[in-house]
């Protein structure tokens, strides 16, 4: 697991603190940038505008590129973004207004906003990056994350997000306002789990988000928003994904892809494992099923988190390696697989003892 | 609750097809008919509807909405002009019964590009402004101007981001020169084999010895360039068609798993020859052989094999937005995205509409080279271009499946204004519509195993099929 927190020497710093670390001295191009001076073992030091700001690395990391926030009093960094990794995702709060099943991230009361350090980190993002937006429910703070995406979009066109957020929050005069940020700037990740009404509030924890899902979307569509719905599927849902398919068809044909995705064994999804986790490696029909209805009429359709041998050959193509590499594992079963670097392999918590029965080397 | 407007046939198994203006479909009886024409929906009906996208609860809601996307992808809009087929000469070296294009004997001065011409050509595909750009060569046999090809590529790869050139040849004489072309990474070959070796030779090559050349280059063309790189197509006399096996034999054993079968064009020179005015019938009853014969071909292939036009027409029934082949669009707006250029510099529309002013029915050309397009005759032809208001087509189930083809009705009418069930284009296309739907209510497991593999996916699911009681 690739440790998203870094050891730093504390800051005198009263703010939070976004800084982008470069190796060389002709890379210095914004007063974010730290400029790499001297390494002393495990301590690299940093010249920050004028100031040495020390950090401590545990393998032979090289940070280039890299943008972390440093928190007034804190003796560690987060790493906002791996110039590297596709895998760039900002926390913006962990407040939510559901209460999912399989929860991975179970929301907090407090939040603490940090839309404007998020801004600056983007706009420090390498050439056309991706970078994610996950909570809590990030639109519970529109008005600060609108403006973030506006902020960034003005000085860094190039850069696109991909938003996970329930969907419950739009509003009709939200439409003007997600056209001019630009609908291919945006992915917006919504969860649907079911086509009606009694299953998909039962998971998700509220009553009435379906209807509000519903409202939201249709809100989503008229703005020409590109859409991923996402489900993930569990024994709570399985057997209601091919009326899913046929609601997805009928009403939401109109998405750029329809994710069903496996369960994170973390937060509420590990409290609820043993009542939610739908083992997929030994009953796939469901998802075939819906598969089949969806591929035939058009509607792009993918499988994330699931490892390729716990998916049958023939809707292997389907499956995409999804898993954040920071939180990926492989098992002692791949290191005879020829397939392994095609495969997304395994949540860090994934624990095999109560996981997939029916996987093996491919 | 409010349904959506359906319209209905009767299939051969005596149900009735229901189909909505966005694609929608679904098989009931002749009861739920008439609940439907008295207005008296059981609540069993109303739940269907509903649930199957057929009917919406309020304007604007999700079903409502997803009912406008699915009918607003099915119309097709043109994109920016990025594909011209190119015709540098009318001279060929074969002279088949049937030539659809115009052709000229090899020696025949005056029907090629003049320099003028190809200098005119090259600053015409210089106002294009869109990235990139395919060329189709066509002819005649274009490859008698090796010389034209090479300087427009040149003028194309500097001009252009991307480009591809398909050269239309009968692969009859190659030169050495020729195969240095053909083997360039951005050129594909486009040629014919007229189903099987011996179809071919009644057709097009007459002599055994010619045949054998043919055939020999066809293999070395596939052997050099890959399968990849040259497609061939079949055009099929309806009267005297080859056996469907022995044509998949011949397609699917070079490695052409997709086959396009062409009925003898009724353009050009082929009408003084053939009469295939009333030849639908025959054409739709060897086209429906040719598909059963694939799907037992498919049972137990291990390489599957697809009729091109069928599998496109399959996907146009289960998908929205599947708009990519020209011959089967609605609205089919002409003159956009795609044009010809002539031997003669003059621009048209289409290749039929080539061939319709070539034999001088009506006049489809739409400016030139030298003075640039003129948009006053496509511009009267688009208008007319829509199915989704024709008085026939509105009460037609496959409406939103189906397109409109204009030029094909002025060739071999003279007139657009024929009732559409009386034309070639509707009886084909009503003849297919019935063969597919069908198929996709058939249970048959070699049937389902074909439609999965031309539907892209890894079993057809019963439920596409739906029914209703």
């Amino acid at each position: 697991m690739i440790d998203l927190r870094l050891k730093i020497d504390p800051l005198p710093i009263v703010e939070p603190l976004v800084i982008r670390l470069r190796n060389e001295p002709q890379n210095y191009q914004t007063e974010h940038d730290a400029v790499l001076v001297d390494t002393e073992g495990t301590r690299l030091e940093y010249d920050y505008n004028g100031f040495s700001f020390g950090l401590h690395r545990q393998d032979d990391e090289n940070f280039d590129g890299d943008v972390i926030l440093a928190l007034p009093g804190q003796r560690i960094a987060h790493r906002l973004i791996r110039s590297k990794s596709p895998h760039n995702t900002f926390l913006v709060t962990e407040q939510c207004d559901q209460l999912c099943v399989m929860c991975s991230q179970p929301p907090k009361k407090h939040h603490a906003d940090l839309f404007s350090q998020f801004a600056v980190a983007a706009s420090l993002a390498p050439l056309n990056a991706t970078i994610g937006i996950s909570g809590g429910e990030p639109l519970l703070h529109k008005e600060r994350l609108f403006s973030m995406v506006e902020t960034v979009a003005s000085t860094r066109p190039d850069i696109r997000f991909h938003i996970l957020s329930n969907g419950q929050h739009f509003v009709t005069e939200d439409i003007a306002r997600l056209v001019a940020m630009g609908t291919e700037r945006i992915l917006w990740g919504i969860p649907i789990y079911a086509a009606d009404r009694l299953t998909h509030d039962r998971i998700v924890g509220k009553d009435g988000a379906f209807q509000n899902l519903q409202r939201g979307l249709g809100i989503l569509i008229k703005a020409g928003s590109s859409i991923e719905l996402r489900t993930v599927v569990m024994q709570q849902n399985k057997d209601r994904l091919s009326d899913l398919a046929n609601f997805l068809f009928t009403r939401l044909s109109c998405i750029d892809v329809w994710a069903i995705m496996q369960m994170e064994r973390i937060g509420y999804g590990r409290m609820n494992w043993a009542t939610s986790f739908h083992d997929s490696s030994t009953d796939f029909t469901q998802i075939a099923k819906a598969i089949d209805m969806s591929a035939a009429r058009g509607i792009s359709i993918a499988l994330y988190n699931f490892p390729l041998c716990s998916v049958p050959p023939q809707y292997r193509e389907f499956a995409l390696s999804t898993i954040s590499d920071w939180k990926q594992k492989y098992l002692d079963i791949c290191e005879r697989c020829g397939s392994r670097a095609a495969c997304g392999g395994f949540f860090e918590w994934y624990s095999h003892k109560e996981g997939f029965a029916g996987l093996g080397a491919l | 609750m409010t349904a959506f407007p359906l319209k209905f046939r009767q299939t051969a198994d005596g149900d009735v097809l229901f189909c909505d203006d966005a694609g929608g479909f679904f098989k009931s009886d002749d009861a739920f008919l008439s609940r439907y024409a008295h207005d008296q929906f059981t609540a069993d009906d109303d739940a269907f509807l509903l649930r199957n996208g057929h009917a919406f609860e309020e304007v604007g809601d999700l079903a409502y909405s997803g009912f406008e996307y699915r009918f607003a992808s099915r119309l097709y809009a043109p994109g920016p002009l990025d594909y011209i087929i190119l015709v540098p000469t009318l001279r060929c070296n074969l002279a088949c019964g049937y030539c659809q294009v115009s052709r000229v004997n090899e020696n025949t001065p005056g029907f090629d590009w003049s320099n003028q011409t190809l200098e005119a050509v090259l600053s015409f595909l210089g106002t294009i402004t869109a990235p990139k750009i395919k060329i189709e060569f066509q002819g005649g046999e274009p490859t008698l101007r090796l010389d034209i090809l090479s300087t427009v590529r040149d003028f194309c790869r500097s001009r252009f981001e991307r480009c591809e050139f398909v050269v239309c040849t009968n692969l009859q004489d190659v030169s050495d020169e020729v195969w240095s072309f053909l083997s360039l990474t951005d050129v594909y070959v486009s040629t014919s084999l007229d189903g099987d070796v011996s179809t071919h030779e009644l057709q097009r090559t007459f002599k055994s010895a010619r045949t054998a050349q043919f055939v020999e280059n066809l293999d070395a063309a596939i052997a050099r360039l890959g399968n990849g790189k040259v497609s061939a197509l079949p055009t099929i006399d309806p009267r005297r068609p080859p056996e469907p096996k022995s044509v998949i034999e011949a397609y699917t054993s070079r490695g052409m798993n997709s086959i396009y079968l062409r009925p003898v064009n009724y353009q050009g020179f082929a009408r003084k020859r053939y009469d295939a005015r009333a030849s639908s019938s025959a054409w739709n009853a060897y086209h429906s052989s040719f598909i059963d014969e694939l799907v037992e071909f498919n049972f137990t292939a291990e390489v599957p094999a697809e009729e091109y036009y069928f599998v496109h027409c399959l996907r146009r029934i289960l998908r929205a937005g599947h708009n990519g082949h020209v011959d089967l669009r609605n609205p089919n707006i002409v003159g956009h995205g795609y044009v010809v250029i002539d031997h003669d510099g003059k621009i048209y529309p289409t290749d039929e509409a080539r061939m319709v002013s070539r034999v001088g029915q009506f006049d489809l050309s739409m400016g030139d080279v030298f003075t640039g397009m003129s948009m006053a005759t496509v511009d009267a032809l688009n208008e007319e271009a829509a199915n989704n208001f024709h008085p026939d087509c509105v009460h037609c189930t496959y409406q939103a499946y189906c397109g409109i083809d204009l030029v094909d009705d002025l060739s071999r009418y003279g007139r657009i204004d024929l009732p559409k069930d009386q034309t070639d284009f509707c009886q084909r296309h009503l003849a297919l519509f019935d063969k597919i739907f069908a198929m996709i209510y058939s249970d048959d497991p070699k049937i389902r195993k074909s439609l999965a593999i031309w539907a892209g996916v890894p079993s057809f699911d019963a439920s596409i099929a739906r029914c209703h009681q």
